[in-house]
């Protein structure tokens, strides 16, 4: 075990990692990154009544071209898609910020018009997504210690 | 088979090294089908003088990690007065509240006890014969002594956790501000309350068993101005706490050091008050003011009051500089909280700790919802209605004052910096493999025991939690600091998240009070004094400590078993 260097900044443990498709005409060299903090809470943490942890999700991207008339929206999603919320648009300097408090969840970047309100969900191609760090939790069952679990069993198919 | 070739690896007859993979022929893998029976789910408690290792309660539908079907703690199990007839020992008695005027001496003793907890009668420990300890209420600036006495098989101290006392040597640090107090012998405390609010009290030696076993009460140092807090219509103490049990008791402790030293001991059973189904009564439209301390060894809670509304008033050592209203209310252990809720429409309220619980070998999270009391609402209107003042959202003058002393600090550069780890050593061999894939996602906090089995059989012989110094590398007790009276002293804690077990940890600064101004870089907008705050995995949080009392002095994790496992360090403010 190493000492880590101390980070004032959001924890790069839970950062996520913003991986492009490359099918984006402009973007296909692009990188990004999510950074989650936890929204303000007198209790140091934020959590909701639910049990979720409430965090702000701060997103940049970087070696972007738009052309003229287009935006990027980002979105968060959950990982079965049955929810999706609009995060906000990027910035002129390709950031933005927004409240997210699913358990797991994905973060998906659009091109969209620059000029249309976004609606309930993204229309334009998708430009990166990544995942929140929960979502490297998987079922063990037919895995590593427990290989000889039968997966359906549990429900898993 | 993997059993024999699992125990010669342990016992370093086979291979060594750091880590290697074992492989099974198919044929081999014909074993046991009920991976659970090696561990005497259901034996007794004790066979002949000694007390018997059982395994914990657990999700029976979850897998036995392969391996560990016969391990136990390597330590020697033990519970308190094990043996005894119950019905020897003095039923314990309710709290009661004991107004302690300045000047005044009040006696004090830890003893055994019998409890009811649901429809088990068990031998458990408490303070005067009660369950919490008597409340203490006092005025701010009072003066008083507590005649203490031992009359538990155990040495002990108490530690009265958030006061600023003059004199360090009440404080109740065994080898720092005290020699233990043996079993048969007393100490007296001289105790001062400088500041309003809510503190509690609790031994310093072994908490994992006797502050699990019930020595705890609380403090309420009431304020001298009468409108310091906003009108309610009555008042509560809500003591939170869980403990460990089965169908035949209470599980073992260890005897030499604690088990459970991964993850702290996690209760299945809930205690609030000391019951396992406290409820009061309260009037349509009444505000009541509830007083919340954590004293469960290792749980956080998230605390719901059914939907109804509430206000958030003031934390462990002063109010808030704004008051806030909240869905929820999350306590770390050794936190305190003072928040108004409205109860405005009749029925029954359920107060639960909500949160979303992980399972691990699933791979998901779920929600677990654990009832903590019950408040009955009538349909009678209450007799004042207190409604308007608890919407009202108060800025607490007098502590933005106070803290403005302090903003000149907040941006400065660290005085001292810690990293949160662990280190551990000899743990079987199937827990080292598993804690490689069982950190590929670690929460900020750890809601459950998700992973009981592994928890249970890791002891502090095993695991070392440190708080690990960054300029020197200095670790634990090998760091003490030295301060000057009302040095501003800036601390940065980070929570490695690449350590064996990355986990929550509450820390306490005895002594002393502290602002948590900034958490992952991000200033904190609204404060309050504390004593005690999370340090959640992957963070990196600031304690502006304001070194205002002189004296030897500790901080460490509030994790009763992370305590016990070394986390914890010394510092001296001098005069």
């Amino acid at each position: 075990m190493s000492c880590v260097d101390v980070d004032p900044d959001p924890p790069v443990y839970y950062a996520i990692d913003l991986v492009p498709t490359r099918k984006v005409p402009g973007a296909r060299m692009a990188e990004g990154q999510g950074d989650v903090t936890f929204a303000t809470s007198p209790f140091g943490v934020s959590i909701s009544e639910n049990g979720q942890y409430v965090y702000n999700l701060s997103v940049a991207m970087k070696n972007v071209t738009l052309k003229e008339g287009k935006a990027l929206d980002v979105w968060v999603t959950t990982p079965n898609l049955d929810q999706v919320k609009h995060l906000g648009r990027l910035d002129e300097a390709f950031r933005t910020v927004g409240s997210v408090d699913w358990n797991k969840f994905l973060v998906v970047v659009t091109l969209e018009s620059a000029t249309a309100d976004p609606g309930s969900t993204w229309t334009g191609p998708i430009v990166a997504r990544g995942m929140s760090r929960s979502g490297l939790m998987h079922t063990m069952a037919g895995h590593g210690p427990f290989q000889s679990e039968p997966c359906a069993v549990y429900g898993y198919r | 088979m993997l059993k024999r070739l699992l125990r010669a690896v342990q016992a370093g007859s086979l291979l060594f090294g750091t880590f290697f993979i074992i492989g099974l022929s198919t044929s081999a893998r014909a074993q046991d089908m009920d991976m659970h029976a090696g561990h005497n789910m259901d034996a007794p408690v004790m066979r002949g003088d000694s007390v018997l290792w059982r395994m914990p309660p657990m999700d029976m539908s979850m897998p036995m990690l392969p391996g560990m079907d016969t391990e136990v703690p390597i330590t020697a199990a033990y519970l308190p007065g094990a043996g005894l007839d119950p019905m020897s020992v003095p039923e314990a008695k309710p709290f009661e509240i004991l107004d302690v005027d300045d000047g005044d001496t009040i006696h004090l003793q830890a003893g055994l006890v019998r409890r009811q907890i649901g429809a088990q009668t068990l031998v458990m420990m408490g303070y005067n014969g009660q369950y919490p300890g008597p409340l203490l209420r006092v005025s701010r600036g009072a003066n008083i002594n507590v005649h203490f006495v031992n009359a538990i098989d155990q040495p002990t101290t108490v530690h009265w956790h958030g006061l600023r006392l003059d004199d360090y040597r009440f404080d109740g640090i065994p080898g720092i501000s005290q020699a233990p107090v043996e079993s048969g012998e007393s100490f007296l405390y001289k105790l001062n309350f400088p500041d309003e609010g809510l503190y509690w009290y609790h031994p310093h030696m072994r908490e994992d068993v006797q502050q699990d076993l019930g020595l705890y009460g609380n403090m309420l140092v009431n304020p001298i101005s009468a409108d310091f807090y906003a009108p309610v219509n009555r008042e509560q103490t809500l003591v939170l706490d869980d403990i460990l049990i089965d169908a035949n008791g209470i599980i073992p402790y260890g005897k030499s050091a604690p088990t459970h030293a991964l993850m702290g001991r996690f209760g299945n059973v809930m205690l609030t008050n000391g019951v396992t189904d406290f409820s009061m009564d309260v009037k349509r439209g009444e505000v009541v003011r509830f007083f919340l301390t954590n004293v469960a060894n290792s749980r956080t809670f998230n605390v719901v009051f059914g939907g109804n509304p509430i206000k958030v008033v003031a934390s462990d050592i002063s109010r808030y500089e704004e008051e806030m209203s909240v869905s929820s209310v999350v306590i770390a252990p050794a936190e305190r909280y003072i928040v108004d809720v409205l109860f405005d429409e009749p029925g029954e309220v359920t107060i639960t700790n909500t949160v979303q619980a992980i399972n691990h070998f699933r791979g998901e999270f779920y929600p677990s919802v654990q009832a903590l009391a019950t408040v009955r609402v009538d349909d009678t209107p209450a007799d004042v209605s207190h409604a308007a003042a608890f919407e009202e959202l108060r800025t607490n003058e007098e502590v933005i004052a106070d803290i403005d002393s302090f903003r000149p600090y907040f941006d400065k550069a660290p005085d001292k910096e810690l990293e949160l780890t662990v280190r551990v050593n000899n743990l079987p061999l199937p827990v080292m493999r598993m804690m490689e894939i069982d950190t590929l996602y670690v929460p900020p906090i750890e809601w459950n025991d998700a992973m009981p089995m592994m928890n249970w059989v890791s002891t502090g012989e095993q695991v070392e939690w440190l708080l690990r110094e960054k300029d020197t590398g200095r670790e634990s007790m090998d760091i003490n600091w030295t301060f000057q009276k009302d040095d501003v002293v800036k601390v940065r804690i980070f929570n490695s998240p690449r350590s064996f077990h990355p986990m929550n940890h509450p820390i306490h600064f005895h002594g002393q009070r502290f602002l948590v101004t900034h958490i992952d870089g991000v200033e904190n907008p609204n404060m309050a004094w504390k004593d005690t705050a999370i340090v959640p995995v992957g963070s990196t949080v600031d304690f502006l400590v304001h070194m205002s009392n002189p004296g030897k002095w500790m901080a460490h994790c509030h994790i009763a078993e992370h305590l016990h496992a070394g986390m914890m360090l010394s510092f001296e403010v001098t005069d």
